[in-house]
Formats: structure tokens, sequence, C-alpha cells
């Protein structure tokens, strides 16, 4: 990948189709040709991974060769002549496919891969329509290999991505293959299940539906699912997530591709922790006293607070927040005669690095960059002793608490400082002690449903999006709450979509000068300025 | 078209001629109608069938109420694959899969609802399903007192 874009890396001239073609030497066919656009079939080949050149299914035709070369190991020569559309290249792959298909079951119907499955994909441009194959098929076997993934063996066709991911990325190397010829399979050794934090990513790389996800097993079919580019809030990695969900309910969460952060990975705990979406303790409905209230008149509620506080306002934040969301509280702040901004964050764990550079932050939420970002580098330090003592005091009258923490987890300090407030409005996800006592509750938005900017651990700015439909959401988000809130109190005259709101935030604040939603690249930006990035990091500053 | 008569041009279409007296006391066609009716009342060929006293038996392939078909050991052959609802253009067919309790298979449906009020009665379902589970009898007299009778269930797909 680095030579690709090294400019002093030599190029080389070949041929590939009949178009003669300069690339970066050292690249092997299948990158050069997937460079030009032209996508060769692949099931072993992983960017990610060594090149096992095994399945056979990446043959092109060469002119340097009588017999077809696989294209994933091979690398462009000056002169290589590649085709991979002629008709020795075809009859080869149609080959493959006909004996990777002699012991495959076919039971795409039941088959949780079905939808996303290269076997399944390129049997429709190579496989034969009919099995030339009388005997019987093989039986392989079917069972746990750990706590959340099984083996389907039947469906196996060993490329051993799995194997390799095992030995090169989380470094666990819990899976062999065990057998021989037709009979070969993925297992794991006797009494060691496979069970590393990165174990969810063999499901995803597997190119067919032998590992299978417990979690996901038979929950819905892949082309039912609405998909959601967003980010992971479980730690400051921030790693980028598509969000498939069904009529509203999350299903599972997948990596998506991207090499300045996740890579092609992403964590076991941040994949499966999705539950509390639906916990029972979820706040779905506004309170006052206790007692259930329209949206609107906790939203009055609220507002009239904020226009006669009654003495000192405190606002107390959580790295949950998205950065528009922090613009919106510092313009509460702003306007407030007296006010005070503290950040609680939940407690550091600990960071992991894996073989594969992939790293698991410490830090176990997504946002505290973002929010210093916007609200000041020690918001989450003296900003909020401050705050805290303040409370401990009593001299706080009106208390806002975001309280976007998935986990009921109270921080026992906080939540016996905030008690003391004269009324406290909370912004909940989940009811529990920050809610207890509270005037007003206010459902809280989960970090899949929030619609904004999170910056992770290396001040990269990352867009975050909901997985609800436009229309399908019962409940508003914690952003157009606030606005809701600061239309009614006046200091805002109308509620803003968050891409407009972040053009008013990036007008305003260094860092995010010059950024939008919209310029903002698929793979995030480094927030300039805020932080010095990790020496070279591309587009790295100061 | 609207705004034809609108326009007050000089080389417009004439206005056409009103009906004339005969038409407009509508006598001629009353007498015409009422000679029609009574030539069908005494027709001798008559092939109106007393339904529901009898009944004509629907025609080969005749894609009525759904059934959900079971094998011979009298469980639900479907393997909750969703093909059907996949392919039912109406969205009507809602399934749940849960993981079957035998050892042949897989999967089985937990739910499968039709929403026999949004059926298009296309057969659609019966056709993409790979396990031959799903069928359309020929029944078509399936009234029902609410609207929720109207959503079948497993249970009820599978006594049909
Ligand atoms: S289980 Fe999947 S990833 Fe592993 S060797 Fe088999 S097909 Fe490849
Ligand atoms: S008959 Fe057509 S509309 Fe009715 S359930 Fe089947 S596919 Fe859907
Ligand atoms: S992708 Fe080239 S041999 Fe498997």
């Amino acid at each position: 990948m680095s030579e690709a874009t090294n400019p002093e890396t030599p190029l080389v001239n070949w041929v590939l189709n009949g178009q003669p073609v300069q690339s970066p030497a050292g690249m092997t066919i299948f990158e050069a040709a997937k460079a030009l656009e032209t996508t060769i079939p692949n099931f072993c080949y992983h960017p990610g991974l060594t090149i096992a050149g095994n399945c056979r299914i990446c043959m092109v035709e060469s002119n340097r060769s009588k017999k077809p070369v696989i294209s994933c190991s091979e690398r462009i020569a000056e002169g290589l002549e590649i085709q991979t559309e002629s008709p020795m290249a075809i009859e080869a792959r149609n080959a493959v496919m006909e004996f990777q298909l002699i012991n495959h079951p076919l039971d795409c119907p039941v088959c949780d891969k079905a939808g996303e499955c290269d076997l399944q994909d390129y049997s429709y441009d190579h496989g034969p329509d009919r099995s030339r194959f009388d005997e019987e098929k093989n039986i392989r076997h079917t069972k746990e290999l750990g706590p959340t993934i099984d083996i389907w063996g039947n469906r196996c066709i060993v490329c051993t991505r799995c194997v390799r991911f095992c030995d090169e990325i989380s470094g666990t190397g819990e899976l062999c293959v065990v057998e021989r010829g037709d009979r070969s399979v993925v297992d794991v050794f006797p009494t060691v299940p496979i069970d590393n934090p990165l174990a969810g990513n063999v499901v995803d790389i597997c190119p067919v539906g032998a590992l299978i996800s417990n979690d996901f097993k038979f929950e819905a079919r892949i082309w039912n699912m609405r998909k959601t580019d967003s980010v992971c809030a479980g730690c400051a990695r921030g790693c980028n997530v598509e969000v498939q969900s069904l009529d509203g309910f999350v299903k599972r969460l997948v990596p998506r591709e991207n090499m300045e952060v996740n890579k092609w990975w992403m964590c076991d705990e941040g994949r499966y922790d999705y539950r509390y979406l639906l916990a029972d303790e979820r706040v779905t409905a506004c309170t006052k006293d206790g007692e259930p209230v329209e949206d609107h008149d906790a939203h009055e509620t609220l507002a009239h607070w904020l226009q006669d506080p009654g003495g000192t306002l405190g606002i107390l934040v959580d790295p949950y927040i998205t950065c528009e969301e922090a613009f919106l509280v510092e313009q509460i702040a702003s306007h407030a005669n007296n006010a005070l901004v503290g950040g609680w964050k939940p407690a550091d764990g600990t960071a992991q690095s894996f073989p594969g550079q992939f790293t698991i932050s410490g830090e176990k939420a997504p946002n505290r960059l973002g929010v210093e970002a916007v609200l000041g580098k020690l918001v989450f330090g003296s900003q909020g002793h401050a705050l805290r003592t303040a409370l401990e005091k009593g001299q706080v009258s009106t208390l806002i608490v975001f309280a976007g923490f998935p986990h009921p987890d109270p921080d026992d300090a906080w939540v016996q400082a905030i008690r003391k407030a004269k009324r406290r409005a909370v912004f909940a996800l989940q009811a529990g002690a920050w809610t207890e006592g509270a005037g007003l509750v206010i459902p809280g938005a989960s970090p899949f449903e929030k619609d904004g900017t999170y910056a992770n651990e290396d001040g990269r700015l990352q867009r975050v999006r909901s997985f609800h439909a436009p229309g399908d959401v019962e409940w508003s988000h914690d952003l157009q709450r606030l606005q809701a809130v600061l239309r009614i109190a006046g200091l805002r005259p109308r509620s803003l979509s968050s891409s407009a709101v972040f053009r008013e935030l990036a007008d305003v604040k260094k860092p995010f000068h010059g950024l939008s939603h919209s310029t903002l690249p698929a793979t995030g930006a480094p927030l300039p300025g805020f932080i010095p990035l990790p020496v070279g990091v591309e587009g790295g500053s100061v | 078209m609207a705004h034809d008569h609108d326009h007050d041009h000089d080389d417009g279409p004439a206005e056409p001629k009103g009906p004339g007296l005969a038409e407009r006391t509508y006598f001629v066609p009353l007498i015409k109608g009422l000679a029609n009716t009574l030539h069908h009342m005494f027709r001798v060929d008559a092939n109106t069938q007393h339904y529901p006293e009898q009944r004509r038996a629907p025609a080969p392939g005749y894609r009525g109420e759904h059934r959900l078909k079971r094998d011979e050991l009298g469980r639900e052959k479907c393997v909750a694959c969703f093909l059907c609802s996949t392919a039912c253009p109406a969205h009507c067919i809602e399934i749940v899969a849960e993981e079957a309790p035998w050892s042949d298979r897989e999967k089985r449906p937990r739910l499968f609802n039709i929403d026999m009020m949004r059926c298009i009665y296309c057969g659609m379902c019966e056709e993409a399903c790979p396990c031959d589970a799903i069928e359309l009898t020929p029944v078509f007299n399936i009234p029902s007192r609410t609207r929720g009778e109207k959503i079948y269930d497993k249970e009820r797909l599978l006594s049909n």
C-alpha cells in the first residue's frame, strides 16, 4: 500500500487487458489492477493479511506463463501482459468455482452470510448452474469455536483468512486448519476456544458463511437491513462502523475501512455493546417531578429555568455529547449571568495494542477531545472540579446534566454532588443514579442515535449518524431538544440541522475552521492545531 | 382542456348543439332500459349462479388464501429463509426466525404473519419458496369480522 503513495517508487510499464498501463513497482497484479479499477475475484486475499494464495479464484492469463497465474501473489513487471477476462482466465475461474461448490451445502436460504457472500456472488459469474458431482457430499463439523463464534464447517472453503487473522492481527493464534484434502476445516485447539478481544472480525472476513456470530445468528437477512455509516462510541479510538438495523432495532455493527483509524477491524467490546439501546432502564419519555409530561412542557420548563436560573447555572457535560451539542451548551452558558460548565467522564480502562497495529483506547468514551475543543481544554479537569466544589457547597441553583453514559456505573462523588443542586434537569439515556430525584428528566439519545461529529483520541473529527430512518424516531435527539429549549428561551431564533449548527461552530471555534459536514472526508479529518498528531500521520500539524 | 371554454376566439370550435327535446325528457332511454331489464328477467338461458347455495369450482391455478405446508412428520416445511417476504411486492409477509429444535434443519419461523388485506394474491411467495412450503389455495371466500383477523399467523396458515 505504502509503495503506491511513495513518489520515489519507480513505475513499471505493463499491459492490463490490452491497455498499456503504469503502476508502482512491487505491487501485485491484483492490487495494481484494483488501483486501475479492474477487480479480480478473490477469496483468500485480504488487504490486511499476508498473502496465502490458496484459493486460486484470482487466476488470470499472463504472457509469461503457459498456465494461468494467481494475481494476488504474482507481482507486476516490465512488459508483463495480463488478461483478466480472456477465455483462459474465465475457464480457470469457472473450474475453481466448480471445485468450490462440489462439497458446498448450497444452503444459502438459511445461511446468515447470504447477500454479502463472495461465494454466492462469484457463483453467479463463474459457477455452473448445476453440479456434475454425483457422489455424496462430505460432512464437516458444525460446532462452537468460542463464546461468540460458531463454525459451519460444510461451508468453509479453507481460505485461512480467519487463521491468518488470529496469527497476525490479534496475535492470539487460536485457529488452525485440521484434517486434509477435502475434509480440511477450521477448528480450535482442544480446550482453547477463540475468545480474544478482536474475535468478531473473523466473522466479517470469512468470505463465506462458515464463521457465524452467535449474536447475529438468524436475526435478520442482510438485504433487509438499513445501513448507516457511523462511529463506535465504545472507546476514544472511534472505529468506523456500519450500523445495521431492522425496523428501528440495531441488529449488528460491522467495521468500515478507515486506514487512519481502525483499518478494517473493530473490537468485540464495541461490536456487541449496543444492547443498552433496548435496556429496560432506557428513558423514553419526559418526566417532571416524576410525572410524565409532554415533550413541549418539559422543554418549556427547562427554558424557564434557563431564563431565570435563580443563582448559579451549572452544566455537567459528558464525553458522549457531540461537538454540535457542546456548542449549544456553550451558548446556554454564555447567556447566563453566572454559569459553571464542567465535565465528567467514565473511568479509564486499560489500552490494548495488537500485533496487527490495532489499538483499543484506554479512554472509554468517544468525544472527550471534541468537547474540549469546544468548551475548553480544562472542561474535564479544573472546570469539572470547580463545578463539583460549587455543587458540594450548595452554590448551584439550576443544574443541567448530560448523562449519556450507556452503562449504569455511577460515579459516587458526582452523584452525591448533583443531588445538592436546587433543581436539576437530566438528559438521560437510562434511568438510574443520575436521574433519581431530578426535577426534570428528558430522554437522551445514544451515540448511535445522534447526528453530529465526534473527535477521536487522535483529534480526528468523524461523522456520527443516527441509525433511525427519518420519521422513525419516537423521541427527538438531544440536539433538537436543546435547540427547542433555546428557542423557547429566546436564545436562538430557530432550530437547525446538525450540519447548520456545525457551520456556526466552525465559524467561531478555531480548531473547526474551514470544516463542514459536507466536506468532511469519509475517513474524517484531523482537527488542525488542536493536538499534535503522532509523527507520520498524514495531515498532522503543530 | 379545462380552459377550452374560457377562450372566446372567433376561430375557436363551434359550440356543440345541445340535446334535443327527446333526449332532455329521458323518455326514450327509460323505455329502452326497462326493456333490457325485462328481457333479462324472462331469459330462459340465464347462467346466474345462486351463490352460496351453488358454487363454481375455481379454475386450476386459482390463487386464493395461503397455506403453510407440513412435512411427513407434521412439522412446518418453512425454514424461515425470508425469500417469500423478499419477493412479495406488497410487503405483507412478516417473519421472525428462531433456531429449529430438530436435527435436520437449522432454522424455523417463530412468527409468520401474512397481512391478507395487503396481499395482492400474485403468488410470488409461492414461486420464490425454495422448500415448497407456502402455497396459495383455491379458497376465496375468506370473510372476517375485524381487520385483526385478516392478519394470518403461523397457526392459522398451517391449519389451512
Ligand atoms: S472459516 Fe471462513 S475465513 Fe476461515 S478458512 Fe473457512 S472460509 Fe476461510
Ligand atoms: S400472493 Fe403476492 S402479495 Fe400475497 S403474500 Fe404472496 S407474494 Fe405477497
Ligand atoms: S485470492 Fe489469490 S489465490 Fe486466493
